[in-house]
């Protein structure tokens, strides 16, 4: 592989794992690291989730050059799956609470 | 492998990844979306009781065996690219260091069911945890196939003229199984 590419490849681990402990620190000292409902360090984890898995598409995956369908496809996964994801949490309790 | 090829190499990537792979990777990404959509709904329904198991979780083994399987796709991408520049051993190292992170993650994860069985948590115990070891369980499953394309792979790479489209459809295929398990661990780790 080329210096460049080689490079590039290190840095999104980085910034995935970076992410990760991010992810991981919000949580166990967010709120006392409490197992109470928190939806503002819910959301941000969803989203960073999303971000990563995006990374690992784009990046690792070689989306980023490769078939615009697939690019397409991914981005419509991804919003789909945040607004599944967000909006059965934050209506949830609104429709099915017992 | 001169500079100059490089381009050429990389201009054949896209052609190199069969589309079939593909169909299967997002076919599971919306499969797996589904099931989140069940999970986060029943826990809409009753989320002090799935907070209370959740609890039961290790959030720094969840950790571990995300940064565990972001290493393996890291490694898994490097041997990609050390092969399509014709790199063969370099490549090869990078996909038996794949291998061996993939062995560890299995390791961690079949100690901690075992730890949270032993613990008195199981499928039947509560809704939380059967969502827990049905989502884990499915992933884990993938895995193991996975280990099946990172042994073609290795088999690829060891032959005079290894096939690229090969070694990429494996990869696609890896990296899947990484992708998922990021949205597993958010969801059953972290959230709240």
């Amino acid at each position: 592989m080329t210096r460049a590419s080689e490079k590039r490849l290190t840095l999104v681990w980085l910034a995935l794992s970076a992410i990760t402990l991010a992810q991981y620190l919000s949580m166990s000292l967010g709120d006392h690291g409490a197992y109470r409902p928190n939806p503002a360090l819910t959301v941000s984890v969803i989203l960073l989730s999303l971000i990563k898995v995006r990374l690992v598409l784009m990046e690792f995956m070689e989306l980023r050059r490769g078939p615009r369908l697939l690019r397409r496809l991914t981005d419509v996964w991804l919003v789909l799956t945040a607004v599944v994801l967000l909006g059965s949490y934050f209506a949830g309790p609104l429709l099915w609470a017992q | 492998m001169n500079e100059l090829a490089i381009p050429a190499a990389q201009a054949h990537a896209k052609e190199e990844n069969s589309s079939g792979i593909w169909f299967f990777v997002f076919f599971e990404a919306f499969l797996f979306t589904s099931y989140f959509a069940v999970y986060m709904v029943q826990r809409a329904r009753n989320p002090e009781a799935f907070l209370q198991a959740q609890a039961q979780l290790s959030l720094g083994v969840g950790v571990v065996n995300t940064l565990i399987l972001l290493l393996s796709s890291w490694t898994m991408a490097r041997c990609v690219q050390a092969a399509r520049t014709g790199a063969v051993r370099k490549a090869m190292r990078q996909a038996l260091l794949t291998i061996a992170f993939a062995l560890a993650f299995l390791v961690s994860k079949v100690s901690e069911w075992a730890t949270e069985i032993g613990r008195g948590y199981s499928f039947t115990s509560n809704e939380f945890f059967s969502f827990y070891y049905f989502l884990t369980a499915i992933h884990f499953i993938h895995l193991l196939i996975g280990f099946v394309f990172l042994g073609l792979v290795v088999h690829q790479l060891r032959r005079p003229s290894p096939s690229q489209s090969q070694i990429e459809t494996s990869a696609t295929y890896w990296h899947m199984v990484d992708f998922l398990w990021l949205n597993i661990f958010a969801l059953l780790y972290l959230i709240r």
